[in-house]
């Protein structure tokens, strides 16, 4: 770690932890994550529905409240902040939604949602200037000014990602938190919306958490991967070490579960058996061992750490880190 | 390899519409299938392409209301579904009780949604002996009894039979699915999506459960997928649909290495590409024309690079690049089989 | 799949619901009907002079049949008929709307801040409502009635707090629904205040609901209006109003039953026409019976 004090950090998330209580016991949706992000890079976090990337990305920007732990943003500590000094804040951190037709407030037309965030802080107080911006804002996410007027279930689900992509940027956020941003897209419209976010930090300099279930995309878009497995942080690399070297067990049978569009292809898969339960009150065990394939003794009876084993490649694993 | 080469599905010259009091929507254009026995094939292509709406003619579930057979045939194992009466006009060859039969027994579908395929107060093993016995003759036990090979055969213990759906996690509830669907060994297994909904390990089970009971009961399977990495994994041959039409044919050799259509070519140029990370992604630009407004032309002459003003005049003629390679597009009218991408 | 695609018409959603509505056959004729209710009560003061007409006793011309100076005859004080139905609508609809519109209000209020919220302030306000609920609406309104004054306030406070659980209820629900939308997320993302959120995002998401709701129960409040006032807990005479009418009528329902169907059918025609028009926004409004 000493050596990485020049790093401009723009995040720190600090022993995050984020419990959900259920009628069957405290569900362990994010347990103990910690991690940084340099200032323009992208951090990707994969992992299977229920794994708790959602959550992740919610809690840290506090539209879910975090059970414990700290998210030092910029320098600052925004889980000490108060409501209004957190809503004040929320011009720097914005979030990309999963779902272009519920992200989308049915009543408003394109040029209204993209507005609001000026209109609520108070940014542009012109109304003049304000149809200046959001028409700027629509020209840099690809949005033809005859749709200023039209209404979000007039238009296809590229469409609308651009207008969430265009309410984020409203605010020139330092900082955007992806939920599954092209995962209800067909390939040829994800192409185009992952282009365009490239496109966008490359010329804003922005810093994203990129998070997916599609680890093609999140090896083609995002700098760093973690690799999320019930609630844990099991495995953090630069991307081209993780996908030439992953240690993790997880990950390597995530790796050869990926189905690649080329015939020539030959990969020995490892296909798990089982699948992911949720992590209700979990024991202090390894919570893969029940799946791994390598899972000896001491799995089942102690908790891997989160560590370094090689530069910036951290593992959680007994056998293998 | 099997010496029947018989074609267990042949759709020919399908055209089906949706008609509300707006507009008339184009929703399958044309379309010619063969899948052969004990093959697989895959039929690609983006929301709106009419894959869906091809599957469901084929069990004759179109919507009622809206949907339309305005042309074509369809034959199930040379059984006529769809035929032509004496006027040339396209009509249900099976009455409703006959569809009824063919259904589950002959052809069984996969939906996308394995949550909503199951009735959820009944056990798994109920449900999977309901369709046993709709369809063979045989006691409750029997089926019962079938009930619980077919359970096992998906990967899952026999004595779960008395479990709900609720019961089970997303892919355990597709594997029933899939055993539902398999229980009265179809000839014909139509997969709609089969994994979209699942997560990429539970995903790589489901598709390794299917190549092997495909392999097992010499089954044909109808895969419809957009994701070009299934295809290779699962299918002999591939169908490339766009708006309602199929524009490009071939083997999976044919589709993948020899790539012909510039629309497959943009479908191939916006996956990220594992071995290169950095490269920058190909879109194809624009959308899908509206279903309800098709264009004169070529359908893709305005996404497309190589488009000319006689992509825009009229439809492209249909051409055999070789003996499997079928390829909708003027850049190949004169049948010569070269990349001209 | 294809068909899903909506067509490309820059329509405002209000203005999609019209038309759905225009071709509602019965709606539109009930909405009609109820337009020409409405006007006649406005402008019942061109045609009579309320006191003399509607409310002075002229003894001469008593329980007189239909006839071409009376359309509907005379009462039993010798009342022109049709004059006091047409001012008795005035009663009915403006009690209706004032005690739907208050228990909206209050309901409204109540219900999003529960739906919004959730927890422990859910459960005080859910179990308030509840044992509101527990009372029959009638015999809470009486119950008020008895203790005040019975004018056209104190009637509509009645009969509006027996109706503000069910708004509070219905509001919740709708709020609930909309609350789990990625869009209510993305205002908080976007630092939107609690407020904001509610009226801007929640309530104008889920005005189908309860607009229907709205018509329907101003339908039940006029019916409830007018049990009161018959019963004589509501609007007393000579103030005319359908409920009184009808209870005044009953002694001579044998031979002047004319005195009855005036009032029923007048009262008849109006919750009808309100029901069908609820009926009719909930069928225009409901997405999944676009063709």
């Amino acid at each position: 770690m000493s050596e990485n004090v020049k790093k401009d950090i723009l995040l720190d998330v600090q022993h995050l932890k984020k419990y959900f209580s259920t009628p069957r016991g405290m569900l362990h949706a994010v347990d103990d994550v910690s991690f940084q992000i340099e200032r323009g890079k992208t951090l990707g976090i994969v992992g299977e529905s229920g794994c708790g990337k959602s959550t992740i990305g919610r809690s840290i920007l506090r539209l879910l409240e975090p059970t414990s732990g700290k998210v030092i943003f910029d320098g600052q500590d925004i889980t000490a902040l108060n409501k209004n000094e957190m809503r004040a804040l929320r011009q720097k951190m914005q979030i990309i939604f999963q779902d272009p037709f519920s992200s989308l407030d049915p009543r408003m037309t394109v040029s209204q949602t993209i507005e609001e965030p000026l209109k609520l802080h108070g940014i542009i107080k012109d109304k003049k200037q304000r149809e200046q911006r959001v028409l700027q804002l629509m020209e840099t996410v690809g949005l033809a000014e005859r749709l200023y007027d039209t209404y979000p279930h007039e238009l296809d689900g590229g469409r609308r990602q651009r207008i969430g992509i265009a309410r984020a940027l409203a605010m020139k956020p330092k900082f955007i938190v992806c939920d599954e941003p092209v995962s209800a897209l067909d390939v040829s419209i994800q192409a185009q919306i992952l282009n365009l976010m490239e496109d966008i930090q490359a010329k804003e300099g922005l810093t994203y958490i990129f998070i997916t279930h599609d680890l093609s995309v999140v090896n083609h878009f995002a700098d760093d991967i973690a690799v999320m497995y019930m609630g844990r942080m099991v495995e953090k690399a630069p991307s081209e070490k993780l996908f030439e070297n992953p240690i993790h067990p997880y990950t390597q049978a995530l790796l050869s579960a990926i189905p690649v569009p080329d015939i020539h292809h030959q990969m020995k898969r490892i296909v798990l058996k089982g699948e992911v339960t949720s992590p209700i009150e979990p024991k202090p065990i390894c919570r893969f061992a029940a799946r791994c394939p390598y899972a000896c003794d001491q799995c089942m009876h102690s908790e891997p750490e989160f560590k370094e084993v090689e530069p910036d490649h951290w593992v959680a694993c007994h056998v293998k880190g | 390899m099997e010496k029947d080469t018989r074609p267990m599905l042949e759709i020919k010259d399908l055209v089906v519409e949706y008609r509300t009091e707006e507009e008339t929507v184009q929703a399958v254009n044309d379309i010619n299938l063969t899948i052969r026995k004990g093959k697989s094939l895959g039929l690609v292509g983006e929301t709106g392409a009419g894959k869906t709406t091809t599957a469901l003619t084929i069990l004759n579930l179109l919507p009622e209301t809206t949907g339309r057979i305005v042309d074509g045939t369809i034959a199930l194992d040379g059984d006529p579904i769809i035929t032509k009466d004496s006027s040339g006009k396209s009509v249900a060859a099976k009455t409703d009780v006959e569809m009824q039969k063919i259904r589950g027994n002959k052809v069984a579908m996969i939906f996308q949604d394995p949550m909503t395929a199951l009735n959820p107060i009944f056990t798994v093993g109920d449900q999977i002996a309901e369709a046993v016995q709709l369809h063979q003759k045989c006691t409750p036990k029997e089926a019962e009894k079938r009930a619980e090979e077919m359970l096992e055969l998906v990967g899952i213990p026999g004595s779960r039979k008395t479990d709900y759906p609720h019961q089970f996690s997303g892919g355990m509830k597709q594997r029933v699915v899939i055993a539902m669907a398999l229980a009265c060994n179809p000839a014909l297994l139509i997969a709609d999506e089969p994994t979209t909904a699942l997560d990429v390990t539970v995903q790589a089970q489901v598709l390794e459960m299917i190549k092997e009971l495909k392999e097992k009961f010499g089954t044909s399977v109808l895969m419809i997928t957009h994701d070009l990495g299934i295809i290779a994994e699962m299918c002999d041959e591939v169908s490339v649909m766009y708006a309602g039409s199929i524009v490009e044919h071939g083997t999976l050799e044919d589709i993948f290495d020899r790539t012909r259509h510039p629309y497959t070519r943009g479908l191939f140029n916006s996956l990220p590409n594992i071995k290169d990370r950095t490269a920058r992604l190909k879109p194809i630009r624009g959308l899908m024309p509206d279903p309800s407004n098709l264009p004169k032309g070529c359908a893709f002459a305005d996404r497309c690079d190589y488009a000319t003003d006689r992509c825009r005049e009229g439809k492209p003629t249909k051409r055999m690049l070789s003996d499997t390679h079928f390829v909708d597009c003027c850049l190949y009218e004169d049948g010569k089989d070269e990349d001209r991408l | 799949m294809a068909k899903e695609r909506t067509s490309k018409k820059k329509e405002s959603q209000a203005r999609q619901i019209w038309k759905r509505f225009r071709k509602n056959k019965i709606a539109m004729a009930a909405l009609i009907v109820l337009g020409i209710i409405i006007l006649a009560a406005c402008s019942a003061d061109l045609f009579w002079d309320y006191q003399k007409d509607a409310c002075n006793i002229h003894v001469p011309q008593r329980l007189q049949k239909p006839s071409a100076e009376h359309w509907l005859g005379t009462d039993e004080l010798g009342r022109d008929m049709l004059c006091r139905i047409v001012y008795g609508a005035r009663a009915s609809l403006t009690v209706g709307l004032a005690a739907t519109t208050f228990a909206l209000i209050i309901g409204g209020i109540l219900g999003s801040i529960s739906g919004y919220y959730g927890g422990k302030l859910d459960n005080v306000i859910m179990r308030c409502t509840d044992v509101l609920l527990a009372i029959p609406g009638l015999l809470l309104a009486i119950a008020i009635m008895s203790a005040f004054k019975p004018n056209v306030f104190y009637i509509s406070l009645a009969l509006g707090i027996s109706y503000i659980s069910k708004f509070t209820r219905i509001v919740r629900s709708a709020v609930l629904t909309v609350r789990e939308q990625e869009y209510i997320e993305a205002a908080k993302a976007i630092g939107a205040k609690d407020h904001v959120i509610i009226l801007k995002h929640l309530l104008m998401n889920c005005m189908a609901p309860i607009f229907v709701q709205y018509a329907l129960a101003i339908g039940s409040r006029i019916l409830s209006v007018s049990t009161l006032s018959y019963i004589g807990m509501g609007i007393q005479s000579p103030t005319p109003d359908w409920g009184n009418m009808l209870s005044g009528a009953r002694a001579y329902i044998r031979g002047n039953s004319y005195l009855v169907l005036g009032p029923g059918i007048a009262l008849l025609l109006t919750i009808s026409a309100f029901n069908l028009i609820g009926d009719g926004l909930r069928d225009a409004m409901d997405p999944r019976l676009k063709k």
